[in-house]
């Protein structure tokens, strides 16, 4: 039923104005650009290279980081980033004496970098980590963002191998370490972690993804099939389990991991997505895990979830084989109104699309959509459904890396040698995807250590740009060149004091017979967090009759005709509980 | 020496890896020799040829050996000594193939085919390839080493090369199931319905009962969503491997497109790990290469992983065979006993273990395990207390603890040890245990 609420409409100025009129009006004549993604990151100031601290013993932590995160921490407007930073592995080692020494003055840490593009009018990033508060300079794997106290500004949490940390954004411009006051503390080897509100009060919870019991004392030598030394799989290790955290509206959260019954099943975790997988209207989670069966906690609707991915064919790939999951996200790739998953794995694995038939039911449709083959080479980590062309159908990327020895790279003398390309995939809208490889831009055919991706207008000019993050390499901030070929929507969902509704869905209805849904998340992909505004290609069309929106408590309102090639920011008026 | 496992944490080697080294030199160069064809090789054989002046035996031994390619041998210092000492043995055994002038094509593809099976082996998949390329090259007519070739290629993804090498085999030896099997899987996966349907059927034609070219029709009719028809085709498979666990998920995931949950459910039930494997002689062969403890070891891993219990435990056997102290051997040999049911032989496994190191923590976490079950707290508790002395940090180690305490209701002590587990986000373990 739809519930009539007031609904504010405020559109945002466009910062790029000029370029927008520009765009439009070459909108259906301009040739394609020859590249869809330039590589921008160290000529817009974003001056960043993770240190994994490695020193020889094949310690597996040191080639699963680390992640970043798009987000507005200061609200004015546009995405700023965080990224994740590694540290020595072992108490006696120190950094500039590691096998890639850290070089600089100033210890590794995770650094802040504030987006001028607001102030400035160009996109330029400065580095504001000393004034921000953050010290993060403990061993970091990932970032998830959200607002955990409804005050509007977004906070971050940044998960660790060992005590994780959660940064309270004190909205003026500084952060303040909140993790003992909040509660949310894990001391165990975190990767993902997504705010959602899981029971629909308004505020935001907390799950997070854990992995394997490492630490450098109970790190066995592990070796290859050719019988060297190479890195151990996590199945070396136990898992550790996952901790769900509710919100419990005081500034504190508590750990429900049991009440909630996700304490039951786990595996070794790297990645998860939270969306309403059975169109319930309550927030689901998904779970990849590294090699054994990913998990798929149905919201019970009364504070717990239960496992239903074996049944609902979520749990292994079509074969029955637990893959090693890295990766994930979720979208509806098939326009058919329900969330997909897509989870990236090793190489001579596929990654794997599971398509969603309603009511949470998937099937295996990997090689249907020509994702099966392109997969097997590389192992991927961060992927992301987004639809980068605009034309309203969601695309994918997946960014590479290996986990053991390359034998070429290292004839090759590569001292690092798990180096991959990048790989995009367009949207065939038939069900299927073709991996784009001449337009997709240089830096896609790099071989990097790749681990992180997450999506975001960061130049706010209509469409969805992606931050990688490397391994023991350089970040990489890939602009995308698509601006001008198709019209888009752009929202930003909001509550009454500003925070982004996590969890909520929208319809565009573009025409009756062409509605495109889409979520408001951060969550997804790997170790990341993504821009949660939601930009909805939409091909050539000039305008769109309505958006629907369903809030996380359920509630659903209706924009009529709103404007496109702009963003819109929604707000549900409804008090706070 | 190669890691440990805990029974409920088994090791996995991630697939195939290859070997670990240093920048490529071409193998026979860096003997002081140049690539083949060299110089030498070549005079001697046009010296021969003057010799003979036959036109067929240059035809023979000249063109062919014209078009072999450089095998770039790899760099063996990182590898086992075992394994590095079989490979250059054979490495050297190939040399004096190459410079024996007498040697015939059809002998010297054999070494090259030979050396080639043994990096292929150890998954030393680049000079395998390059091995196997030459032995081609000097005759054609084998389909071993174009079998091989297409093996490598489908392990690579280059699937085109592997469908007309898959095909080239299938023509030069029809009876051998395993090369429509393995065009079957790789159409299956190109999403080529129709192909794989063929390949599938051709392998039935060969072989009537064949459980893998049934499954492979069974994923045929489930892609087509003919869910019937997959249901019989992986009833079949499954009446031919009823060890084949896994192809009970398929069969679950048939059943639910039949609209049949309870069924559906039935089978989900038995799934496990075990899949459906073709009879494939020359890649067992590869396996009999094998001559490593630590390969054994991994091996042993890989198919503990996979549920192949029994394989598991042979090779493990192998491993301690091979070297008796091995601490991995034993400890995983124990781990694999207790999912065959066979305690007293973890056990006893577990306890040569600390003979050979006392302060392996596997092993004594293990064997507490295995008391505890036994309702043996007090031997568990003093192994989990020699864990934790170990390191302090092992949290399972010290949850077993403390509910082994809380069995025997010492609840100060439980209560002791229970701290860092609070402070670590574990529930509280109730003393005394209900």
């Amino acid at each position: 039923m739809m519930l009539k609420l007031f609904v504010c409409v405020a559109v945002v100025g466009l910062n790029l104005g000029p370029v927008h009129l520009l765009a439009n009006a070459q909108s259906k004549k301009s040739p394609p650009p020859r590249t869809i993604f330039n590589e921008v990151a160290d000529k817009v100031g974003l001056t960043f290279r993770h240190y994994n601290g490695m020193t020889g013993k094949f310690f597996l932590p040191e080639i699963m980081g680390a992640g970043g995160a798009l987000f507005d921490y200061d609200n004015d407007g546009d995405l700023d980033v965080y990224l994740v930073q590694g540290s020595v592995l072992e108490a006696t080692d120190k950094p500039d004496s590691t096998m890639f020494p850290w070089r600089e003055t100033v210890s590794p840490r995770g650094r802040l970098f504030r987006n001028e593009l607001n102030s400035t009018r160009k996109l330029q990033f400065t580095d504001v980590t000393e004034k921000s508060g953050i010290l993060a300079t403990r061993y970091g794997m990932g970032v998830a963002t959200g607002d955990i106290n409804n005050d509007g500004w977004t906070d971050l949490y940044l998960t660790n191998l060992g005590a994780n940390q959660m940064y309270l954004n004190k909205g003026d411009g500084t952060f303040v370490d909140a993790t003992q006051n909040t509660k949310t503390d894990d001391v165990r080897w975190s990767t993902s972690a997504a705010f959602f509100d899981y029971d629909r009060d308004g505020w935001l919870d907390l799950m997070v993804v854990n992995y394997a019991d490492f630490s450098a004392a109970n790190s066995p030598a592990c070796y290859a099939s050719t019988s060297a030394r190479d890195y151990c799989t996590p199945r070396a290790f136990r898992s550790p389990g996952n901790r769900l955290f509710h919100n419990r509206r005081d500034g504190t959260f508590e750990d429900v991991t049991a009440i909630a019954g996700v304490e039951k099943e786990f595996g070794h975790g790297l990645g998860i997505v939270t969306a309403d997988f059975d169109d319930d209207g309550w927030i689901d989670i998904y779970v990849a895990n590294d090699g054994d069966p990913n998990q798929l906690w149905i919201n019970q609707k009364n504070g717990t979830f239960r496992n239903e991915a074996l049944l609902a064919g979520a749990a292994v790939n079509r074969d029955g084989k637990a893959e090693a999951g890295m990766g994930v996200d979720a979208g509806d790739f098939d326009g058919n109104g329900t969330g997909d998953i897509f989870i990236t794995h090793l190489m001579e694995e596929t990654n794997t699309l599971f398509t969603n038939l309603g009511k949470a039911m998937f099937e295996d449709r990997t090689r249907e959509a020509g994702l099966g083959m392109p997969g097997r080479r590389f192992t991927g980590f961060g992927t992301l459904f987004f639809d980068y062309d605009n034309d309203g159908w969601l695309d994918l990327i997946v960014v590479n890396g290996a986990v053991q020895l390359l034998p070429e790279l290292m004839r090759k003398g590569d001292p690092y040698p798990l180096g991959q390309p990048k790989q995009i995939f367009r949207n065939q809208q038939n069900g299927s995807f073709t991996e784009v490889i001449d337009q997709a831009g240089p830096n896609f055919q790099l071989l990097e250590v790749s681990r992180g991706a997450a999506s975001g207008d960061v130049d706010n000019d209509g469409d969805t740009d992606v931050l990688v993050t490397n391994n023991n390499g350089p970040v990489r901030l890939l602009l995308n060149e698509t601006a001008n070929r198709n019209h888009w929507l752009g929202l930003r969902l909001v509550d009454k004091t500003g925070r982004d509704m996590l969890g909520a869905s929208v319809e565009v209805v573009v025409t009756k017979n062409r509605i495109l849904r889409r979520r408001v998340r951060t969550d997804g992909s790997y170790l990341s967090a993504n821009d949660p505004r939601v930009i909805v290609g939409l091909g050539s069309a000039t305008r769109v009759e309505a958006v629907r929106v369903r809030w996380p408590d359920g509630a659903t309102d209706e924009l009529r005709a709103p404007q496109v090639d702009r963003y819109t920011t929604i707000k549900q008026e409804r008090p706070v509980r | 020496m190669a890691r440990s496992t805990r029974m409920l944490s088994t090791a996995k080697n991630r697939t195939s890896q290859e070997e670990g080294l240093a920048p490529a030199v071409r193998g026979l160069a860096e003997r002081g020799q140049a690539p083949l064809p060299d110089l030498f090789y070549s005079v001697v054989l046009r010296f021969l040829c003057a010799l003979f002046v036959s036109l067929s035996w240059v035809n023979c031994y000249g063109q062919h050996r014209d078009n072999l390619v450089a095998v770039h041998h790899p760099d063996l210092s990182q590898l086992e000594s075992d394994v590095r000492n079989q490979i250059t043995s054979q490495q050297n055994a190939l040399a004096a193939a190459i410079k024996d002038p007498t040697t015939s094509d059809a002998k010297l593809s054999e070494a090259f085919g030979a050396m080639g099976e043994l990096y292929h082996a150890y998954s030393l998949t680049a000079p395998a390839r390059e091995c196997y390329m030459n032995a081609n090259i000097l005759a054609p007519q084998d389909y071993r080493w174009i079998y091989l070739l297409a093996k490598l290629d489908q392990l690579e993804g280059r699937v085109d090369v592997a469908i007309r090498r898959f095909r080239t085999v299938a023509s030069l030896r029809p009876e051998l199931v395993a090369a429509p099997v393995n065009l079957g899987n790789i159409y299956l996966e190109l999403n080529r319905l129709d192909d794989a349907e063929q390949s599938f059927s051709a392998a039935l034609q060969i072989e009537k009962q064949n459980p893998a070219a049934h499954y492979g029709l069974g994923q045929v009719a489930l892609s087509r969503r003919r869910y019937a028809d997959a249901v019989t085709q992986f009833e079949k498979a499954l009446e031919l491997a009823p060890a084949a666990n896994r192809i009970h998920y398929a069969l679950a995931m048939a059943y639910r497109g039949l609209q049949n949950p309870e069924k559906a459910k039935l089978h989900l039930a038995e799934q496990g790990p075990v899949g459906v494997r073709v009879a494939d002689p020359l890649m067992n062969r590869l396996a009999e290469l094998v001559q490593s403890a630590r390969i054994y070891l991994i091996r042993g891993k890989q198919a503990l992983e996979a549920g192949r219990f029994e394989e598991a435990a042979a090779e493990f056997r192998k491993a301690i065979a091979a070297n008796p102290q091995s601490v991995p051997a034993h400890v995983n040999l124990g781990a694999t006993l207790t999912q065959l049911g066979d305690l007293k032989g973890a056990a006893e496994e577990f306890e040569k273990t600390l003979l050979i190191d006392p302060n392996n923590t596997n092993a004594h976490y293990n064997l507490a395990f295995l008391l505890a079950n036994d309702k043996n707290h007090e031997r568990a508790i003093v192994h989990l207390k020699a864990v934790l002395t170990i390191n302090p940090n092992d949290l399972g180690a010290r949850l077993l603890l403390v509910q082994q305490l809380a069995k025997l209701s010492r609840c100060d002590e439980a209560a002791e040890w229970q701290q860092k587990l609070i402070e670590a986000g574990y529930k509280t373990v109730p003393c005394p245990l209900k």
